[in-house]
């Protein structure tokens, strides 16, 4: 019984730290998967230089997780850092096989030298992430001492509301951090080109998905402190879905700022942009939330 | 006596210590390393399949009926690289001639082409191509 349990929580442990990666990969690596020059050096990369981009990631990863890592512990060991940077190459490459279907970069008509090309540059970068995703949005991860003062608030309506604006700020403020530097690319438009109506709705679906798990399970900072958040969104379910609609606006409004939308344009093209760029501002939006 | 054991040690570990060898952690490094290893292999086929040394081979042909919308003439077509390496800014071009006479040109420029991939499009005319001789060819690219 005894035995049950402590494999169960290995298993949860090790879950729970791969989510973790993959959720700081996503942080580090999302600006770098709209660069269509990556996609274009992955397309052209010669073997040798597919070879060299897994030699580079893995030596960055393993720099990396002798130092951060995307575990909680801190007695890491070469050993411990050479096993984790395999996983490290392992969840960005899966992470990058995902998003490059999602966006339709990668269909069943790719080549397999185009495929192995783009997954292995745009790996990197999520290698990275993965490894760094212990020390990403870093704080107090178990801050008691604020959750008994929180408790011990009335939850007056202004209280809400005030949580309410300061998560919709934060929201803002994360989405602009990441999605300002892709709003004025021409890659949203290509990315929109090529994805249909019905990949939309998965990217939603991804949106939501990636979004609440850095916010509530990648064990990030500040995740206890959200879980008890006040304010009008109390539950994680419709916390993330207002947060991923307030992304969506402040997409819209990015590409609206930059000219890439005009009111002249139909509304099917401002909701597939912004869908589209809501993808990495509902992610930088998680990350602001925590931040806040 | 696995009880026993257990329980001698019957105590949780410091959370900053790391708890070696787990099943869930052999289990997940036996995983990743088997990502890896396919990755490396399908790099290293690339690198020893003598086809993709080959130059581009492009071709280009009609991929289905000329249709007529507002007035212009579609004709789709497809172009493909059945060579090895990659070619960029692949230039394809469409001429429609009448007695012999220029009348209509058409172009498109495609970013990439790897071996094996195949690209779609259409070139637009005014004048309905059925009606004289449309000839299409790649006209140029370059190696990346």
């Amino acid at each position: 019984m005894y035995l049950q349990s402590r494999h169960l929580t290995a298993w949860k442990d090790e879950f729970h730290d791969i989510i973790r990666g993959a959720c700081g990969g996503f942080l580090f690596g999302i600006p770098l998967l709209y660069t269509m020059e990556v996609w274009w050096i992955g397309s052209t990369a010669t073997p040798a230089a597919m070879l060299l981009a897994i030699l580079t990631g893995f030596v960055i990863a393993f720099l990396l997780n002798r130092t951060a890592g995307f575990r909680k512990f801190k007695d890491i060991r070469t050993t411990d850092a050479v096993m984790d940077s395999i996983k490290s190459l392992a969840i960005g490459l899966i992470c990058t096989v995902l998003m490059l279907t999602l966006l339709r970069e990668i269909t069943p008509h790719t080549p397999l030298y185009e495929i192995l090309g783009k997954v292995l540059f745009e790996a990197v970068p999520f290698t990275i992430g993965v490894s760094l995703a212990a020390q990403l949005l870093q704080g107090s991860r178990t801050d008691n001492g604020t959750a008994s003062q929180e408790k011990s608030f009335s939850k007056s309506t202004s209280e809400e509301i005030n949580a309410t604006l300061s998560d919709i700020g934060a929201t803002l403020i994360g989405a602009l951090i990441i999605a300002f530097n892709i709003a004025p690319t021409d890659e949203v438009r290509m990315l929109a080109a090529a994805v249909q109506n019905s990949w939309l709705i998965a990217i939603i679906v991804a949106s939501w998905l990636i979004s609440y798990l850095i916010v509530f399970e990648a064990g990030f900072s500040n995740q206890e402190k959200r879980r008890r958040q006040q304010g009008i969104f109390q539950h994680p379910v419709s916390e993330t879905i207002a947060c991923y609609l307030v992304s969506l606006i402040a997409a819209a409004f990015m590409l609206l700022f930059f000219q890439r939308l005009s009111f002249e344009d139909p509304w099917t093209m401002w909701l597939q942009y912004s869908i589209l760029l809501g993808l990495p501002a509902g992610i930088g939006g998680s990350a602001g939330r925590l931040a806040v | 006596m696995t009880e026993l054991n257990q329980s001698d040690a019957g105590h949780h570990e410091p959370q900053d210590q790391r708890s070696l060898n787990t099943i869930a952690e052999k289990t997940t490094l036996i995983i990743a390393s088997a990502i890896l290893a396919v990755v490396v292999a399908l790099v290293g086929y690339l690198g020893l399949d003598a086809k993709n040394k080959t130059p581009p081979d492009l071709s280009l042909s009609r991929s289905g009926a000329i249709w007529e919308a507002s007035g212009q003439f579609y004709v789709p077509f497809e172009v493909q690289n059945q060579g090895g390496k990659t070619a960029e800014a692949v230039q394809v071009i469409a001429e429609l001639k009448v007695n012999g006479e220029v009348i209509e040109f058409g172009e498109q420029q495609i970013d990439f082409l790897s071996s094996g991939e195949l690209e779609e499009g259409a070139f637009i005319f005014t004048q309905d191509p059925r009606q004289g001789v449309l000839s299409l060819r790649v006209s140029s690219y370059k190696l990346p």
